[in-house]
């Protein structure tokens, strides 16, 4: 509904720039035919692989997948300034919400801004020059061939499949009228490329099936939709040119073809946008985007701070995950990081210009990614420490075990008076405890949240609160411990993480939320996972080489767009 | 005997206002002061001066007049007819080549007794002040200079701090060394150095975050390295005196400031420090950087008339005397905020390959 509310929109005529861009949707769901497939194309290995499949999706694509995409397709300098609509979390992700994205009257303009901004430095005098292929017979009027030269590469690029000739030719028509009404040839092609920038078939990622030949009945990802939803699990942008390339020859659907572009998928630099943006996703580093602290009690933690957290848990797992190819779990037990001016001088510890690698040494505190100022000061309070946030996020973003919202009426009395006796955090949690309405909940959270109370609201080390020495011990599913290592240690053992970061993986690669038809592929992927090693990399490859990432069900609910 | 700063400190109620935001922090696992030692970074100076609402106190006399005003009175509109350079060029002619005999406009001195700074002689002399707390024998005579002027208060004032901390060839690090005990320790080491490393401000927008890190210049700022042997008694740092060469630019003039016979008075905790540098400025050091740095602009918005105040200071210089027996300079104090940092030494090679150059200042 909500995207048929968007169709309803964007059925009417937009202003494109100086031209007027009539767009329609054709929906073309369950009744939409199916293709039939390549003939006698190979399937992936399917006696080593996980079998199910996954659903058809239909995606917004993010605003970091746009300016990936544009970065790849017009180089770095084309940068426009693009802030996207939050997106709903769904299942743990942002990235499953991408499916259940609507868009309204005012996203829309956000989106066609966008695109004249984009639009507009590809055609300027400087870029011109070496992002549009051809130069034509006078800047002042239409040249048909040019622009069909210079649309027919970038248009296979955002719609990442090549566009069918009719409506190629509707584009390089439209670069035609609008050089000719503005007697200017790049224009016209800026019209065009505007209008193509904020196409729903290129800002929403929409799948397409076709028969699956090695499996009667069954229904699979065309060649340019398996390419793209690789692209954008791996790369988190659009596929490049090679992957098309592997698209158009049927590649990806031979067992050696789909092996090699995963391999260069893999050991490509961008696997680290990839990897950044699904670690982001999962631990919901969104909420920095609005995270903030009382200045007068945590006066260290400045707007620096904020990004600069972000940063050093993201530079740390893309380290010791795809640089080193660490055991996953060890994430969180590691000492090494990096650090920067900013979050130097809140570990009080000294250090050069810039980002800097740095390894705690084996007697301090900071132990793992919990002890990482992203996640302390991610999940407290704005002036105050929270053993409970804490024990929520760990139970929910990385052991995948969501916890129950607090009931409604909840008396916070107890806990929040000042003049109260209830000096540290354990003091107060332990009123929750000894309250049977709240400890249902607070039991599950608390008793690890705990041992992370050396660590202040902004994540600061301290050993007292308030005066009183804090107590640091706890307990983790059976596991007690005396401080934040034991809870590290923990952790890492904990047999539920690998099978989250498992969980999430397939759920943001295939664009969905995991159901209950989902376990047995996630049980054949936890026991990959674990025979790699827990190798982040190998989990990467075991989930776009199961079979439900490629074979597809259509659900009734699913719709592509096509642009008439 | 409690120290100058403990006075002033206590008397203003500024020490738990230091206290406090300080000590809550410095943990990470180990105290700040290691390796024997512990740095800071300037992070606000201001002439050490007795202020009261609207001067009246330290200025019964009112506030002094700048070169501006000074001109209409030289040169009053319905005056004969003048030219250029029997004027504005001659005028100019003493603010940069001052001769005090020529000088005659009026100087209004401040006036204590209550001034705040460092006894520099150890003595207590009868044009000495008594700090707030009590304390005789404070050598500050620069105050009777510029404490009518207005250049140097409220407003003014604060572009000083403003220019010490945007602009990185003021930064001004202290490290001090051979420090077993930051409350009491006999015998330390103070040395100044420039850092090089942008401020960190803190979340408040009021202060700067300890703990940052400054790296040295120890090619071009050598001259500004110093080291003072000094004690710490009861949290406070004290030292014997030294000359120190201060960076000073103000907007993009950079200039130096030579001050003699410098002595540290300063409270420390682990995350910052604040006190008094009391020194004689020197009074030629003083007149040069004021017109590179300040220059004709600021001193005609501040009311500061160079020629004037020159005289004043030739008049009132208690300290270093010449040949003749002309004081050279003139006491006075800073009183100063610091921040603690860790610092940064560049690797050998580049310490070394500006003095190989004769780069150094």
């Amino acid at each position: 509904m909500v995207f048929r509310r968007f169709l309803a929109r964007v059925r009417q005529p937009l202003v494109c720039g100086s031209a007027v861009v009539a767009i329609s949707l054709v929906l073309s769901s369950c009744s939409q035919p199916v293709a039939e497939g390549p003939a006698a194309a190979p399937a992936i290995a399917a006696e080593a692989q996980p079998t199910g499949s996954s659903e058809r999706r239909l995606r917004l694509m993010t605003s970091e997948q746009y300016l990936n995409t544009l970065a790849y397709v017009f180089g770095p300098n084309v940068k426009p300034d693009v802030r996207f609509a939050p997106l709903q979390r769904t299942d743990g992700l942002l990235g499953v919400g991408t499916s259940i994205a609507g868009v309204t009257a005012s996203q829309m303009e956000v989106y066609q801004k966008t695109a004249a901004q984009v639009a507009a430095q590809v055609v300027n005098t400087e870029n011109r020059k070496f992002l549009i292929p051809c130069t034509p017979k006078t800047d002042t009027a239409r040249d048909d061939t040019c622009a069909r030269a210079f649309l027919t590469k970038v248009s296979r690029l955002l719609y990442r499949r090549p566009l069918e000739e009719k409506r190629l030719a509707q584009w390089v028509e439209e670069a035609g009228a609008g050089a000719d009404r503005l007697k200017d040839f790049y224009a016209g092609v800026g019209s065009a490329l505007e209008g193509m920038l904020f196409n729903p078939q290129v800002l929403f990622i929409s799948e397409r099936l076709e028969a699956d030949p090695m499996n009667k009945g069954a229904t699979r990802l065309d060649s340019y939709s398996l390419a793209t939803r690789l692209s954008f699990f791996l790369w988190n942008a659009a596929p490049d040119d090679l992957l098309l390339k592997a698209a158009e020859k049927g590649e990806l659907y031979t067992q050696k073809g789909f092996a090699k572009s995963v391999d260069r998928m893999l050991a490509s630099p961008r696997l680290e946008h990839g990897v950044r943006a699904f670690f982001d996703d999962m631990l919901q580093f969104d909420l920095f985007d609005t995270l903030a602290k009382d200045g007068s009690i945590y006066p260290t933690f400045t707007a620096t701070t904020v990004l600069d957290a972000r940063e050093q848990t993201l530079r740390t797992i893309v380290d010791q995950l795809i640089t080193k190819k660490r055991d996953y779990r060890d994430l969180y037990t590691t000492r090494e990081t990096f650090i920067s001016p900013s979050l130097a001088a809140l570990y009080r510890l000294p250090t050069t210009g810039g980002w800097v690698p740095y390894e705690f040494p084996a007697d301090s505190p900071r132990m793992g990614m919990l002890t990482q100022i992203s996640f302390l000061a991610g999940h407290s309070h704005p002036g105050r420490s929270s053993a409970t946030l804490r024990g929520k996020a760990l139970r929910e973003l990385l052991l995948c075990q969501p916890v129950p919202r607090p009931p409604a009426n909840v008396d916070f009395s107890a806990v929040e008076n000042p003049k109260g006796n209830l000096r540290t955090a354990r003091d107060r949690v332990t009123v929750h405890l000894e309250n049977p309405v709240c400890a249902g909940c607070h039991k599950i959270t608390d008793p690890m949240g705990l041992a992370l109370e050396n660590f202040d609201g902004a994540g600061r080390y301290r050993t007292t609160e308030r005066g009183t020495v804090i107590d640091a011990s706890g307990s983790l599913d059976g596991k007690s411990f005396t401080d934040v290592t034991g809870l590290a240690q923990a952790l890492h053992d904990h047999p539920a993480l690998p099978g989250c970061v498992v969980k999430r993986a397939y759920a943001y690669g295939t664009g969905g939320p995991t159901a209950a038809d989902d376990k047995t592929t996630l049980d054949a992927l936890d026991k990959q996972f674990a025979a790699s090693g827990y190798r982040f990399p190998d989990l990467l490859r075991a989930v776009v080489t199961a079979k439900a990432f490629s074979q597809v069900t259509a659900t009734p609910a699913a719709a592509t767009v096509a642009a008439k | 005997m409690k120290s100058n700063i403990q006075r002033v400190l206590i008397a203003s109620g500024a020490v738990f206002a230091l206290a406090a935001p300080f000590a809550a922090n410095a943990q990470e696992g180990q105290e700040v002061v290691r390796d024997r030692s512990i740095a800071y970074v300037m992070t606000m100076e201001e002439w050490a001066m007795h202020k009261t609402p609207g001067a009246k106190a330290e200025c019964p006399n009112g506030m002094n007049e700048g070169p501006r005003e000074q001109f209409k009175v030289l040169f009053p509109e319905n005056g004969p007819k003048r030219t250029v350079v029997g004027t504005q060029l001659a005028r100019e002619s003493q603010i940069y080549f001052p001769e005090p005999e020529k000088e005659n406009m009026p100087f209004k001195e401040a006036v204590g007794p209550v001034v705040p700074g460092v006894n520099l002689d150890g003595k207590i002399d009868a044009d000495d002040f008594t700090n707030a707390d009590g304390g005789k024998g404070i050598d500050n005579q620069f105050f009777r200079v510029i404490g009518c002027v207005s250049s140097y208060r409220d407003v003014a004032a604060l572009m000083v701090t403003k220019w010490r901390v945007d602009n990185s060839f003021n930064r001004v690090v202290i490290e001090l060394t051979d420090v077993d005990d930051l409350v009491n320790d006999p015998d330390v080491t103070v040395t100044t150095y420039r850092g090089l490393s942008p401020m960190l401000p803190d979340a408040t927008g009021n202060g700067y975050m300890p703990g940052a890190s400054q790296k040295l210049d120890m090619r071009f700022g050598k001259d500004f390295i110093t080291s003072f042997k000094g004690k710490i008694v009861d949290g406070v740092l004290t030292t014997e005196p030294a000359d120190y060469l201060m960076p000073y630019q103000a907007l993009a003039n950079i200039s130096t400031q030579l001050f003699r016979g410098v002595k540290w008075d300063l409270r420390l905790t682990q995350d910052g420090a604040e006190g008094y540098m009391g020194g004689y400025v020197d009074l030629e050091s003083w007149h040069a950087q004021r017109q590179e740095s300040i220059s004709t602009h600021h001193q005609s918005y501040g009311q500061e008339s160079s020629p004037t105040v020159y005289k004043a200071l030739k008049r009132l210089a208690d300290g270093y005397p010449d040949a003749a027996g002309q004081n050279t300079a003139i006491s006075s104090a800073l009183h100063v905020r610091f921040t603690q940092v860790f610092i940064e030494r560049p690797a050998k090679a580049t310490a070394q390959a500006g003095s190989q150059n004769g780069i150094s200042r």
